[in-house]
Formats: structure tokens, C-alpha cells, sequence
């Protein structure tokens, strides 16, 4: 269970990055933003300064995982789109397989037919590229382990420390 | 199972505060997030009632530092406790690396301490993963209170043998960076790749 979960962390996200890229230019969103289902923002792409990320991937996987179980409930294996429709803003979330979702940010709700399509478009490349990397990246990128620790459990002293 | 993000040179481990309803794990990580530098901490965001019980989550990214060419976080979770709310455990639950277990001290909590405890075990392993190789620490909360459980009686009544052990009152913060402290040691030493 463990390596296995590794090895699919293990991702090359600058050929994600690429593929949100143009999807931005081709759809003329806001920020396009992937990230796995533990909440965790894989890549990103747009105006990603305007928006906070981070606590973006927290909160959508949060979600997406609130209406998976709803839709066990209903008798759905999953929703595999979610929209939010605001005043000015949407959100358009799909998913790319089960552990990855892609979440796009986006202005003028007549758009949506075109961010539908190339998101299915997006998440088929994407999904593909996941499959790739998750069986090649795993060699020259290795972290020394003793090293990490040492420094990491040093940090861990450091932070946590009444002051 | 940390997520490694090779290109943004990041990684991620996932900390999940469980426990039985109002035991104080968002009094946890409330301490946690206002006692850490703020160069080190992002927002924390609270899905909540409007009785300030935890709804989904509360959760906050904490940046731990950079290691070799990697910037390491931990993204920090409490889970609500409230017990019909048992779907949302478990999904919050999955991909932790870690889990503070927040009891509540007072007597009158006893079972409910238990019977989280079993859930939780049962939830992780509905993951695939054995409750008993997997970093959990145990804080007894609340150690303010009248009469407070004595130590010992939960991990005696659950079989826990090699589960750390702390004492807290969380609205003070005492106890809660130590509990803290000794969970990321753990989730620390069993990072393999
Ligand atoms: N006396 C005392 N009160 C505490 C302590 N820790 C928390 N509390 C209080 O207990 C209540 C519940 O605390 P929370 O931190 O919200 O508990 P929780 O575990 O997050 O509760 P849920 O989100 O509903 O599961 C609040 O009124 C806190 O002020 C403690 O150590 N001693
Ligand atoms: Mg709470």
C-alpha cells in the first residue's frame, strides 16, 4: 500500500503544467489548478497569485469527496463534474481519475460549453501523462533518507518549541 | 504516504487531530497555528457550525523547512468528532500520515474516548493500513477538569502498547507542541521512498 501510493506521487508536473498551460490560453480561464485527493495541489496554471491554492486543493478535494459519498447514495459510482456557478466567477471540476481531479476558475458562465470540452480534453492528456510517469520517474531523482530525517527531525525540534 | 512533488521540489505529509466531539482537537490546532512563526504557517480555514463545532475540517498548511532541494510542509487537519458525522472521518482520514489522537479527560467521556479510538482503527484499516505500525500519538486532553481519567486506562482498555503517550490542557496550549512534536518525529521516521 505504501510504495505503491509513492510510486503514483511520484509525477512529473512540468508536462502537467504545460497541458493546464494551454488550457488556460486555449479557454481564457482564470487559474486551472490539479491536485490529488488527499487535497494536495499538483500543478497549477493562470493567475495563480490571485487565489491561494493551497487551501484551494484542500477544499475542493474536500468537496469532491463530500459528493462522491452523495452520490454512492443515490446509487452513482461518482459525479464526475462539479459546477459552482457564481455572480462572476464558476468553477468547473472533473475528475481525471480516481485520485486526481482538475479544477478550473473561470469568468462569463457562456463559456462553459468550451471549458467543458477542453477540459474532457486536458484530463485525457493528463491522465495519459499520469499513467506514464508514475512508472518511470522513480530513479535519479532519489532523496538521500538518513539525510532527510536528520534534518527534517531537527526542524520538527526547532518548530515545535515553546518559546 | 507523503506526496513527493518532484518539480516544485515539495513535499507534503498529511496530519490528521481525531477524536470524540468538543475533546478539543480544534483547541489543538488553533495553539498549533497562532504559536508557529507566521512565515511558516498559511491561512487557517475552519469549515464550522454556528456553534463553532467543526462541520468538515479545520485545516492550515505548515512549512517545516527546506530539506536538500525540497521544501517540506504538513498540511494539518482536525476532523469533526461529533458522531454522525462518521462519513466525513473518513474521508478526511485518507492519505494521513500521521493521527493525534485528542481524548477528553473528564470520566463522563470515557466510552466515547474508546469507541473513537475503534473507529479510527477501523477507518485506517479500512485503508489498508495496520493501526498498529502507523504513527498515532494518544493526548489526554482536558487534564484540567474534575477527577480526570487516569493515565493509562485507555491504552489498558484498547490493548495499545507502543503509542506515545501526553497530557494537555489544549485552550492553554500545555501539552499540545509536545504531542505535536513527538507525532511528526514519528511520521518523519517512517518516510521511506
Ligand atoms: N477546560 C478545558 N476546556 C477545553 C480544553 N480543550 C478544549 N476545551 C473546550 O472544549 C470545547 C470544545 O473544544 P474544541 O477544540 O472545539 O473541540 P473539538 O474536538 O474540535 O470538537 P468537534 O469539532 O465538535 O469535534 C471548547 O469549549 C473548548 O474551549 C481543555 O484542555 N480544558
Ligand atoms: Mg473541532
Amino acid at each position: 500500500m505504501k510504495a505503491l501510493t509513492m510510486e503514483t506521487s511520484n509525477i512529473n508536473t512540468q508536462k502537467l503544467s504545460d497541458v493546464l498551460s494551454d488550457f488556460i490560453a486555449e479557454t481564457d480561464s482564470i487559474v486551472a489548478l490539479l491536485l490529488n485527493k488527499d487535497g494536495t495541489a499538483i500543478a497549477s496554471a493562470g493567475s495563480e497569485n490571485a487565489i491561494d491554492t493551497t487551501a484551494m486543493a484542500a477544499l475542493i478535494a474536500g468537496m469532491f469527496s463530500a459528493t462522491r459519498e452523495v452520490a454512492k447514495m443515490v446509487g452513482e459510482h461518482q459525479f464526475s463534474i462539479l459546477l459552482q456557478q457564481g455572480e462572476k466567477r464558476h468553477i468547473h471540476i472533473s475528475l481525471v481519475n480516481e485520485h486526481v481531479m482538475m479544477a478550473v476558475v473561470f469568468e462569463g458562465f457562456h463559456r462553459i460549453g468550451r471549458i467543458r470540452y477542453e477540459s474532457r480534453k486536458a484530463c485525457k492528456t493528463i491522465g495519459a501523462a499520469l499513467a506514464i510517469t508514475d512508472q518511470t520517474n522513480n530513479n535519479q531523482k532519489v532523496i538521500s533518507i538518513p539525510e532527510f530525517k536528520e534534518v527534517a527531525l531537527n526542524l520538527i525540534d526547532s518548530i515545535f518549541t515553546n518559546k | 504516504m507523503p506526496f513527493i512533488n518532484y518539480e516544485n521540489r515539495e513535499i507534503s505529509f498529511k496530519i490528521v487531530y481525531y477524536g470524540p466531539g468538543m475533546s478539543g482537537k480544534t483547541s489543538n490546532i488553533i495553539f498549533v497555528h497562532k504559536t508557529i512563526a507566521e512565515d511558516k504557517r498559511g491561512e487557517l480555514i475552519s469549515l464550522k457550525t454556528s456553534e463553532e463545532r467543526t462541520l468538515f475540517f479545520d485545516f492550515f498548511p505548515l512549512e517545516l523547512g527546506h530539506i536538500a532541494t525540497f521544501s517540506v510542509r504538513f498540511n494539518m487537519y482536525t476532523l469533526p468528532g461529533q458522531i454522525y458525522y462518521e462519513a466525513s472521518r473518513r474521508l478526511i482520514l485518507d492519505g494521513a500520515d500521521g493521527v493525534v489522537f485528542v481524548a477528553d479527560s473528564q470520566r463522563s467521556r470515557y466510552e466515547r474516548n474508546i469507541l473513537h479510538y475503534q473507529l479510527l482503527e477501523k477507518n485506517l484499516m479500512l485503508y489498508k493500513i495496520n493501526p498498529k505500525a502507523f504513527p498515532i500519538v494518544l493526548q489526554y486532553n482536558k487534564r484540567d477538569c474534575d477527577t480526570p481519567i487516569e493515565i493509562g486506562t485507555i491504552e489498558k482498555q484498547l490493548g495499545l502498547e507502543d503509542v506515545p503517550v501526553f497530557e494537555a490542557v489544549a485552550t492553554r496550549g500545555d501539552g499540545v507542541l509536545e504531542t505535536i512534536r513527538e507525532l511528526s518525529r514519528r511520521v518523519i521516521s517512517q518516510f521511506e521512498v
